[in-house]
């Protein structure tokens, strides 16, 4: 086999049975995870930080929109779920989540 | 809500993941994806390839499953609760009209591989002077044969669609995914280890870098990365509404399912192409490829038993997890439309395709026209109308931040809504029109009379809908107005 075309076959071996094994894995420990959070305490936050800025700044640019209730109440379950959890599922600065307030 | 109160979950992740790959990984991974990877420049068509397989498959696949994970429902049910009671609910029921159809002649392949996997079973291929090409002549003039290798397969898929969720798609795929990686693997040592076998590998991987220049790379390899994936057909979407709230969807739903689709294609490009040059056989793809020339290489190597049994058992493996989705769509949506048991909906859909899937059992020619306006058009299709819902009716931007980043392992940023409002439909667009262009000379009636047949079941599906509608569901949406 010429050089070129083993160096694309390994690269084509990283970036699918790698990245693939590594998803697969990485998923399954993650779910782990979650399941572990569930007996412990009865579950968890669903969204990560970041994820919930883009909740809130959606809440504040949409406030008189007809989904805006859902979005409110999305949010409020994620307030009500840092702040009754002991153990979290993503990374939190315990400031961060003192500072939530009800919208 | 009602139809979500009590809606059956996957038992587990790994099931869920073994489902949604099984459901992508069909005949197309093994028979298809390494004699167009060696045709279309080899290194360079696989860059290509992951370009477009990151750009849109894995984009398109995370919001069709967040879509469906959001509305908990099938095909009609999630277009209701996202347009309201009215004749737009007629685009699902057009999407879900293109999978039956695509079942109805898939179930006759599906046929092909158990009748192979048979005669893998009783050792017909080492059989001394054994004729393939004998036998695929044989078994493709045979009406009766065919009909009966199309019906066991739809018997086979009823009896596990009869199961549920749980109890069947998630118990088979669990073990058949696992021995179909297995079966590719032992296939693709046995095959780099056979004499003359590195020229495949040479022929599949050996990077034609001007290939990179061309059209027609960039065309086969989207073509490959849509249609391998099952992007915007309702698998993606059906699947996703058994998931859990919190469960994770980029990781699992969009990256490993298409990355995991695309792996098998490269297992089969280990399994095949080293076998196939190892022999002599000129490389090729399709039917020919898997029943006829391998067929008769498994005969001539030694330890020929186990190689074609595994590899037709992991053909018939790989067919059928698909076949099991697509059938999916329809009983799903059936059980939530007519708010019946899942035996009776799966009896009914099933006893659909079967009937619609005899013709095409009995002609090549019906089965080769079907595929030819469901796969040219019909798909492609289908996938704008889900990234149009997606990304403008229901917002992509409301999509991402209510469900897709909700208990996501990874997070999705903002410049997914793009790709899922502007990018995957106007490639979807480009697609239709080219294939349009492309076919429009060389076959101009089955191109006219199939654009017919698809333009005029938009309306007709919109008119059935809206007249359904007005009596039978209360308004409900979460996505835009009601009517």
């Amino acid at each position: 086999m010429s050089i070129a075309a083993i160096i694309v076959m390994i690269v084509c071996i990283v970036a699918l049975w790698g990245v693939a094994s590594v998803a697969l894995v990485y998923s399954l420990s993650q779910e782990e995870r979650k399941l572990q959070l569930i007996k412990k305490q009865g579950g968890f936050e669903p969204y990560s930080p970041q994820a919930l800025r883009d909740l809130d700044r959606w809440i504040e640019q949409n406030n008189t929109s007809e989904h805006a209730q859902e979005m409110r109440n999305v949010h409020e379950e994620q307030r009500t779920a840092l702040q009754k959890c002991t153990s979290y599922f993503y990374t939190w600065n315990r400031s961060d989540i003192e500072s939530l307030k009800e919208i | 809500m009602t139809t979500t109160i009590s809606r059956e979950k996957w038992g587990s992740r790994f099931g869920y993941l073994m489902a949604t790959v099984g459901a992508m990984v069909g005949a197309g991974n093994i028979w298809r994806l390494p004699y167009v990877t060696g045709e279309n420049g080899g290194g360079a068509f696989l860059i290509a390839y992951f370009v477009l397989l990151y750009l849109i498959a894995v984009p398109g696949l995370m919001g069709e499953t967040s879509l469906g994970r959001y509305t908990r429902q099938g095909l009609l049910g999630t277009f209701r609760k996202v347009y309201g009671n009215n004749k737009f609910v007629g685009l699902g029921l057009v999407i879900l009209i293109f999978n039956i159809i695509l079942m109805s002649y898939y179930s006759s392949i599906v046929g092909w591989s158990i009748y192979y996997a048979y005669h893998a079973v009783i050792g017909s291929f080492t059989q001394t002077q054994f004729d393939t090409t004998a036998l695929w002549q044989a078994f493709s003039s045979n009406t009766a044969l065919k009909v009966g290798m199309h019906t066991v397969a739809m018997l086979i898929v009823t009896g596990i669609l009869m199961m549920g969720i749980k109890g069947g798609i998630e118990r088979i795929v669990k073990w058949m995914m696992p021995i179909l990686t297995v079966s590719l693997i032992a296939i693709a040592i046995r095959g780099v280890t056979l004499p003359g076998a590195m020229a495949g590998l040479e022929f599949a991987f050996s990077p034609n870098w001007e290939y990179l220049a061309r059209g027609e790379t960039w065309l086969a390899a989207l073509g490959q990365a849509l249609f391998s994936t099952g992007l915007g057909w309702g698998i993606a979407l059906t699947y996703g509404s058994y998931l859990g709230r919190n469960d994770d969807i980029p990781l699992g739903g969009g990256i490993f399912t298409a990355i995991g689709n695309t792996s098998f294609g490269l297992l089969a490009i280990f399994a095949v192409f080293p076998i196939v040059f190892a022999f002599g056989i000129s490389p090729t793809s399709g039917a020919e490829l898997a029943f006829v020339a391998l067929a008769s290489a498994f005969g001539s190597m030694t330890g020929g038993y186990v190689w074609a049994l595994l590899f037709f058992m992991g053909f018939f493996f790989a067919n059928m997890t698909t076949a099991i989705a697509i059938t999916e769509v329809g009983v799903t949506t059936y059980k939530e439309e007519r708010d019946t048991s899942r035996s009776k909906a799966v009896l009914t859909i099933c006893g659909i395709i079967w009937l619609l899937g005899i013709p095409s059992a009995m002609n090549s020619s019906i089965l080769g026209y079907l595929d030819f306006v469901v796969g040219n058009w019909g798909l492609p299709l289908a996938t704008f109308i889900i990234m149009l819902t997606i990304g403008w009716k229901f917002d992509a931007n409301r999509l991402r931040i209510l469900s897709l980043n909700r208990g996501a392992d990874l997070y999705v940023p903002k410049f997914w809504e793009s790709i899922v409002r502007f990018e995957i439909p106007a490639i979807m667009l480009f697609i239709m029109v080219y294939f349009l262009y492309s076919n429009l000379t060389a076959t101009p009636w089955k191109t006219v009379s199939g654009l017919a047949i698809l333009t005029l079941t938009i309306p007709l599906c919109m008119w059935i809908m809206s007249r359904r509608q007005a009596s039978a569901h209360p308004a409900t949406n979460v996505g835009g107005q009601s009517s």
